[in-house]
């Protein structure tokens, strides 16, 4: 059972972390929404597993890309917020760069341009 | 930090709760109901203990705390069975303290540098004679001085000789140690003064009236390191000398094995010893040499160019005294340089002497500690089958096996890790005893015996290395489970148990082979000291008192000391309680001789038969007091006088070596370069073979010469024997007394003949004691371990045993089952130790004395004692699988 959380970590790997800087963009958040905000963003289709999340935002914070602090939500519950740092910022733009590079290089193999096999 | 951990770990728990939390709101939100919701929440969530690991792995200090854990766990599991863990912590403790013990021994005597500057600067002088193979180490008071004013190869050179010396005048003797030093002895070897100066070159120049040094030690007892000290005076043997400072903490001299309490200059001798003086005696061999190299100078350097000085210094010293091709052998002589960090082994050869016995030793306890660690290893591995549930479902739960085996290794590193603190405290007991029994009443053994770091990294490393051993072969097989089978009742038996029960009786063999090695070699030990103490040495040594006694302070000139002893032992003679009393000049077994080339005019030897001689002179009474017997002839008595005509009384040997099955009795013996010996002697008696200096050497010729012939040699000291009615210890105030009122300043040293009989085999003594010790032990954890085992092998077999015995097997066949088990382990026990032994006693030969290392009683003595514990070991389960119930057994399922 173990080995499957593993391995999902490992796929998602620099995407998920993508993602959530990405959400945390526009305002700090805590896991719950950030997971929410994923799944809604992405029309349903990504579902972030709770098992590769938390994992994820703690080595996040480890690296100094985000920072964590408890605050009390909307329904008095202490909630543990995340907030993007200056160097998540500049990781983020680097990894957005990185990930378009990426997607086109797949999309050029997936769907090659009309008239290069002619 | 533990504060910080857990409010961290709460945290994340917290968090994942609120995560929980709002995604049940949010499906009530959408109208399901509160426990749906909830589930279906959890559900989505997934494994929450799960998730806050791998986030916890995220945070980088996972690895402390699952140490944590894994030292948690493993306190409770070996609290949770007090017995395995008493006892595996029991040997664990004698295993690792004697390994420990008898390391720390190793490392005092033979590796450890003198606590001194630059140790490994320093280098033996020594020499070698052109016929001899092995380099002396000491040398003349001439032949230092030459090195002192001639060598060029070292920065400083000095010199020294150990001396004990007496703090009291007259009556009992208060003995020190102490040395005679070069004046450059401090200051060459970097030694510091604790208080008041060192000694300086310019105390040590001929007609010196000496000062003295104290060690730290002696300063401390003796003055209470009152500074008062210096300045004050010490009497030495007599003689006052003036105090001038006392040597740093710690340094305790070059020898090793020996402390020191004070340093007089190597001139003082001349005072103390006044017209026998050594100072200029070319052939009195007293003194130790080292030097300190120059910078960049190599041992093999120095060596070469002391070689190439060697003609000129020894030749500027030549004893004129010696036959002339004697002296050509002394031209010849040859420096050889040796590394002297770890100082010298001692004046009287402590590291030679028990180099091989330390050895040895080491070798029985690393034994005893792999018996142990087998022995643990079986517990372990007998428990972990106990266990295999509990893995198998830790298994199920997603435990990896590596985590598991972590675990149960971390289990066996805490317990020899406790075995090993308890070790040390048994082993700092233990070395001093150690040391105890090594000194003799002559040779105080002094060892600085602190745990320094060599000594404490082989513990760690010893202590790592045995959790390892006995922890690898339990983890392995622990872990190695079908968790389907293992968890449905009854599989864990038949499956996971026999490949268990297997590796048991191979470590059960294993024991027991080498168990039997040691009991081999325990059985030698005790044999070679019952063969020693039971030995007929020609003298009965039971109640019988000796009196060294010292007259040098008294100053009685040579024509007047053997009327003086005349008068002690008349003294003597008449106290109640005294059988017999008698004097001899070389006490027997004190490791002191006196010899000589004897010669029978008409009676040559044969060709390559030493003509030395072992000598002493006594008085009437000596071979009465002694129980010597008499073979043939008569003894010395009162018609023996300086005129009368010059007798000798010689053992068996010396009379069948010259004379055959002939008698000797008067016939002539004379021989030697000394005054008396020069003439011929009549024989006129023989007796028993004695020993001489100690009671494991060959019987020697010998001839006894009267003390009223004696001429030269009436020495200064000598010893009085006393045959006493009632325990000779009760007899010393009453000659103490009778001693005093013929001389008050005679110094007396009191001993029995049992005791220098004892003390020249203290090291046989040692080994038969430790070996038989450790042996006992090991044949104790071996039969624990085999008690174990078939324990276990019957538990498993139980339920076989009930169908059997449902089926009408006879209970002797049952009895044939479980005791072929015992018997083919103990069979390939026997035979591998038998296998080992007779490769490993022949490293033991030297240590032996009237019996081979082969010795086929020794051999069977072992194996019995080994079959029958392992008898005793096997009954009780045996009897346990004889008394199996049928219907309690088949039900047990």
């Amino acid at each position: 059972m173990k080995a499957r959380y593993q391995n999902r970590i490992e796929l998602l790997q620099g995407t998920l972390d993508l993602l959530i800087l990405q959400t945390l963009q526009w305002g700090p958040q805590h896991g719950y929404s950030i997971s929410q905000a994923i799944r809604i963003g992405s029309g349903e289709i990504l579902q972030v597993d709770t098992g590769s999340l938390y994992p994820a935002l703690h080595r996040l914070e480890r690296q100094r890309w985000i920072k964590a602090e408890w605050k009390i939500s909307e329904n008095k519950q202490r909630v543990r917020v995340y907030r993007l740092t200056p160097t998540g910022k500049r990781q983020l733009a680097h990894e957005k760069s990185r990930w378009e590079q990426i997607s086109d290089a797949i999309a050029g193999i997936i769907a090659p341009r009309e008239g290069s096999n002619a | 930090m533990n504060f910080f951990w857990r409010r961290k770990r709460e945290g994340l728990k917290e968090e994942l709760d609120s995560h929980l939390q709002m995604a049940a709101q949010e499906r009530m939100a959408r109208g399901e109901g509160v426990t749906h919701a909830r589930q279906s929440a959890r559900r989505e969530l997934g494994n929450a203990a799960l998730i806050r690991e791998t986030t916890r792995d995220v945070w980088g200090w996972r690895w402390l705390e699952t140490l944590l854990q894994d030292l948690r766990y493993a306190l409770r599991m070996l609290r949770k069975t007090p017995v395995i863990t008493g006892i595996a912590l029991l040997s664990l403790a004698l295993g690792i303290g004697a390994n420990t013990a008898i390391f720390s021994l190793i490392d005092a005597v033979m590796l450890r540098m003198l606590p001194v500057q630059n140790p490994e600067q320093l280098a033996q002088i020594e020499f070698r004679s052109p016929t001899s193979p092995r380099p002396r180490p000491n040398v003349t008071n001439p032949i230092w001085e030459q090195v002192r004013s001639h060598q060029d190869v070292f920065s400083g050179v000095f010199a020294w000789s150990p001396q004990t010396f007496n703090l009291s005048v007259g009556g009992e003797v208060n003995k020190i140690n102490g040395i005679y030093a070069s004046g450059d002895y401090f200051s060459v070897l970097g030694v510091r003064p604790a208080a008041g100066r060192l000694m300086a070159a310019s105390d040590d120049i001929r007609n010196c009236s000496g000062v003295a040094v104290l060690g730290y030690g002696f300063w401390q007892s003796h003055y209470g390191g009152a500074e008062s000290a210096v300045g004050s005076s010490i009497r030495l043997n007599g003689h006052s000398f003036p105090i001038v400072g006392v040597a740093q903490r710690g340094f305790f001299g070059t020898d090793v094995g020996e402390k020191l309490d004070v340093a007089i200059p190597i001139c003082a001798e001349a005072t103390l010893a006044g017209k026998d003086s050594s100072l200029d005696v070319r052939d009195d061999w007293w003194l130790s040499m080292m030097g300190r190299l120059k910078p960049g100078m190599t041992i093999e350097q120095a060596d070469a160019r002391m070689k190439v000085l060697s003609p000129q210094l020894f030749g500027a010293v030549v004893p004129q005294v010696w036959p002339a091709k004697y002296q050509d052998a002394f031209r010849k002589y040859t420096f050889s340089i040796f590394p002297g960090a770890s100082g010298t082994g001692g004046f009287y050869g402590l590291r030679q002497h028990y180099r091989q016995p330390l050895e040895i030793l080491m070798f029985v306890v690393g034994l005893v500690l792999l018996i142990a660690c087998a022995n643990i290893a079986s517990l372990l591995l007998a428990r972990s089958a106990a266990r295999q549930k509990e893995i198998a479902v830790r298994l199920a739960l997603g435990a990896s096996r590596g985590r598991l085996i972590r675990q149960v290794l971390t289990e066996s590193i805490v317990l020899s890790g406790g075995g090993a603190i308890l070790g040390v405290l048994f082993a700092r007991w233990g070395s001093a005893l150690l040391v105890r029994f090594v000194s003799t009443q002559q040779n105080q053994v002094f060892l600085d015996l602190k745990m320094d770091g060599r000594v404490l990294a082989f513990t760690i490393a010893i202590t790592v290395l045995c959790g390892l051993l006995f922890g690898i072969l339990p983890a392995l097989g622990s872990t190695r489970v079908d968790a389907m089978s293992a968890m449905k009742e009854g599989q864990t038996q038949a499956t996971g148990g026999r490949s268990h029960s297997s590796a048991l009786r191979w470590i059960v063999a294993a024991q027991v082979a080498l168990s039997l090695i040691l009991l081999i070699g325990t059985g030698l030990f005790i044999r070679t000291f019952a063969n020693l103490m039971t030995l007929d040495a020609g003298f009965d040594r039971n109640n019988v008192l000796m009196v060294q006694t010292n007259i040098h302070n008294a100053g009685i000139a040579e024509p007047a000391r053997a009327p003086l002893y005349g008068q002690m032992l008349a003294k003597l003679r008449a106290l109640p309680g005294v059988v017999s009393a008698s004097q001899c000049w070389m006490t027997p077994l004190s490791g002191y001789q006196w010899d000589n080339s004897l010669t029978v005019p008409g009676h040559p030897l044969p060709a390559g038969i030493d003509p030395d001689t072992f000598l002493n002179w006594v008085t009437p009474g000596y071979f009465e007091t002694m129980r010597t017997p008499l073979l043939e002839g008569r003894t010395f008595d009162s018609r023996d006088t300086a005129t009368s005509t010059p007798v000798v009384i010689v053992n068996q040997l010396l009379a069948r070596r010259y004379f055959g099955s002939q008698s000797p009795i008067g016939e002539h013996l004379m021989g030697g370069s000394e005054g008396m010996l020069r003439q011929p002697m009549e024989i006129i008696g023989v007796v028993q073979d004695t020993k001489y200096t100690s009671l494991q050497e060959h019987f020697q010729p010998e001839a006894y010469f009267p003390l009223s012939q004696i001429q030269k040699n009436v020495a200064e000291d000598s010893t009085f024997e006393i045959r006493t009615t009632m325990p000779p210890s009760v007899l010393i105030p009453a000659v103490r007394d009778a001693m005093a009122s013929v001389n008050k300043l005679a110094s007396l040293q009191f001993t029995t003949l049992k005791q220098e009989a004892d003390d020249s085999v203290a090291q046989q003594h040692l080994m038969a004691v430790l070996s038989g010790f450790f042996g006992g032990l090991a044949l104790l954890l071996t039969a624990i371990g085999l008690y174990g085992v078939m324990a276990y092998v019957v538990t498993l077999r139980t339920h076989e045993i009930g169908i059997r015995m449902a089926l009408g097997a006879q209970r002797s066949s049952i009895l044939r089952l479980v005791m072929r088990d015992a018997v083919i382990v103990l069979a390939a026990g026997i035979a591998a130790g038998l296998l080992g032994s007779i490769w490993i006693t022949q490293l033991v030969k030297r240590l032996l004395f009237g019996l081979t290392p082969n010795d086929p009683v020794t051999i069977a003595l072992a194996i019995a004692a080994i079959v029958m514990v392992a008898f005793v070991a096997t009954y009780i389960p045996v009897r346990r699988a004889m008394k199996v119930d049928p219907m309690v057994a088949l039900r047990y399922e």
